[in-house]
């Protein structure tokens, strides 16, 4: 009887290691793309078109930790020395001569598709509750597909279906939909890049496309000189943004 | 002198500081503007008749050069931001001309240790989300930002940063005078500051305290709430005693009041902003200013004036009002290709309303063209139509 015993728990037990967990899943994914780092810095080009309109191109310096970012415009020089400073919930911009910083609502795209929380380190671990909804093919890859709901008003998007590679552990696609459950956006994602830490070498995301579901309209992010280190908290400091 | 010694110390200290970190960065931006203002004055105006008082400019043609430079490491961050301007403007009485080269802002500032830094040079000292005024700065209650051509200039200042993690920052400052082109007697010089900031996950609040020499303290206070996506709420408070105040008894038999300093008053400012799905956003802001005038004693003031030149326009109080309505309807800051801004003040003493529209539409990667436009809506004893009744700028800025 006890061997039978032993042997059902011993079952249970692989059962358990086996299945994959959620946030552990979302969690390392993170990584990936910033989240769970001590800081990062990089820089992103941003080249957005809408229908048949191409708009200029974008090059910003981003220095993120967790949930708060500062992203700085390097072009077009027109706005270079722009800044938007995100602290959780609250954001604000400024620009060289502007008399104070300006709070700005998180309804305020950065440009074309991208949200500011595209920008920023991703934080899905912390943001949303995920649950396993089996797995899929991407583009021949097998992938674990998340089911993501926000855990809070910061969050950036009310629900995200997210494929995460069962191999590389990296989100390689993206659903973004409204709290109605109306799809907005979809993304891809690329891991061009490799960074290093705790002593391992990681991939690192090189490129996000984020198209628009309902209009003809898509942004393209490329991730480059990306450098992991600690940021200090006074570069998230308003008082200090000059 | 000592300002600047002090900055020159701490560039020494920083280069020490520094100099194992050889990865500096640099950064600038060179700005062109050339605009050109055409102003109708108030032949009939009480405060300035036929301008023969304050002469201002009918019309003014204006080239200036906005460069800005950034040279900075993980400890030494160095920054500052030069105007050169020249400006040619005419009225009924000639042409005149001017030139003149400043720093509106600088600063050297060294990461001193975890958390902590300290800076000198001639900062802007401005915060709260106020659009019309900004009641909580002890130095910028007129906030230029119902100006968008006007660039605010830096105190000089030494300040002591402390900022031990994301939500939480205090700053002391040593306020060495008010910078460029302040008024004088400065009554700032040789003045304290402290402040202390929270940032929550929706709410951001700050304290300030301000002593100089001669006058009494400045306590003032800002929060905002982002309650949604799309709708915000803020408020900016303050306690202050202004170094002159030209009183205005309501019986306008009495002369004016020149009272150095003037009586503590509270100024308090409401407001919120809610943003469109199109990144369109609309600002109401209603400011209660305590050191205005009354609907009475405003009425004296110009009946007052009718009998006294000069002094009523050259101690004019910073709002001539006591309550305030102010709408801002504006494009997306984010846009790449223009932007718009609607302004709409009432002044609720005197029932005066003014008019003002800014755009900019982007015509090269370099180059734009920008327009301002301010009609004021009031007769000549009222705030919004004392000296003039229309006023057009029109301008390119170019970035290079």
């Amino acid at each position: 009887m006890r061997r039978i015993v032993s042997l059902v728990l011993f079952a249970v037990s692989v059962a358990a290691m086996a299945a994959p967990d959620a946030h552990s899943i979302l969690k390392e994914s993170d990584q990936a793309r910033g989240g769970g780092l001590p800081g990062i810095v990089w820089e992103i080009k941003l080249q957005s078109h809408d229908g048949d309109r191409q708009d200029e191109p974008q090059r910003i310096l981003v220095k993120a930790v967790d949930d708060s970012s500062v992203a700085e415009t390097q072009e077009p020089v027109r706005f270079k020395g722009s800044k938007i400073l995100q602290v959780e919930r609250n954001m604000w911009m400024t620009r060289p001569g502007l008399s104070k910083p300006i709070p700005i609502s998180p309804r305020q795209r950065m440009s074309g598709q991208a949200s500011n929380g595209d920008i920023a380190a991703t934080n899905y671990a912390g943001d949303y509750d995920a649950e396993l909804a089996g797995t899929e093919k991407v583009d021949g890859e097998e992938c674990h597909v998340l089911n993501l709901t926000a855990k809070h008003k910061r969050a950036t998007y009310d629900k995200i279906r997210y494929w995460v590679s069962v191999q590389r552990t990296v989100g390689v696609k993206a659903e973004f939909y409204s709290v109605s459950g109306k799809l907005l956006k979809t993304a891809t994602f690329e891991y061009g890049n490799t960074i290093e830490h705790d002593g391992r070498r990681i991939p690192f995301i090189s490129r996000m496309t984020i198209r628009d579901a309902l209009i003809d309209a898509e942004t393209v992010m490329e991730f480059g000189t990306v450098k992991v280190k600690k940021v200090a908290a006074s570069e998230f400091d308003l008082g200090q943004m000059q | 002198m000592r300002h600047f010694a002090g900055a020159v110390l701490l560039l020494v200290c920083a280069h020490s500081a520094s100099a194992d970190d050889s990865d500096w960065r640099t950064s600038g931006d060179v700005t062109l503007y050339t605009y050109a203002n055409r102003m109708t004055l108030r032949d009939d105006s009480v405060l300035n008749p036929y301008n023969q008082i304050a002469r201002l400019p009918q019309a003014s043609d204006v080239a200036e050069l906005r460069a800005g430079f950034k040279l900075d490491n993980e400890t030494v961050r160095i920054t500052g931001r030069f105007i050169g301007s020249t400006r040619e403007m005419r009225n009924g009485f000639g042409t005149s001309s001017r030139s003149e080269g400043y720093a509106s802002l600088w600063q050297v500032r060294v990461r001193a240790a975890e958390g902590w830094n300290v800076a000198a040079g001639r900062d802007v000292l401005n915060w709260g989300a106020g659009q019309f005024r900004s009641p909580s700065s002890p130095f910028y209650f007129d906030n230029g930002r119902t100006d968008p051509m006007r660039e605010l200039v830096g105190m000089d200042v030494a300040k002591l940063s402390w900022t031990p993690d994301m939500q939480n920052s205090a700053m002391l400052a040593r306020v060495v005078r008010s910078g460029y082109g302040a008024a004088q007697p400065d009554a700032w010089r040789n003045s304290w500051l402290a402040k202390f900031d929270t940032r929550g996950d929706e709410i951001a609040w700050g304290m300030v305290a301000a002593k100089a020499p001669h006058l009494g303290a400045f306590y003032g206070a800002h929060g905002q709430y982002t309650m949604s996506d799309e709708l915000m709420l803020y408020g900016e408070w303050s306690s202050s005693v202004l170094p002159v105040a030209l009183g205005s008894p309501a019986d306008s038999a009495q002369p004016y009041l020149i009272q150095s300093p003037a009586p503590r008053g509270n100024a308090t400012l409401a407001g919120s902003s809610y943003t469109f799905e199109s990144g369109q956003s609309l600002a109401m802001e209603y400011l209660h200013d305590g050191h205005g005038y009354t609907q009475a004693e405003e009425a004296a003031y110009f009946q007052r004036a009718t009998t006294q030149f000069g002094l009523p326009l050259g101690l004019m109080p910073r709002l001539l009002g006591r309550d305030y309505f102010h709408a801002v309807w504006q494009a997306n800051m984010m846009s790449e290709t223009g932007y718009w801004r609607l302004m709409y003040t009432r002044n609720l003493t005197d029932d005066g309303n003014e008019f003002a529209a800014y755009g900019e539409i982007t015509l090269h990667a370099h180059l734009s063209l920008y327009a301002l436009a301010v009609l004021p809506l009031g007769n000549v004893r009222q705030e919004a139509g004392m000296l003039f009744t229309r006023s057009f700028t029109v301008g390119l800025k170019s970035s290079i």
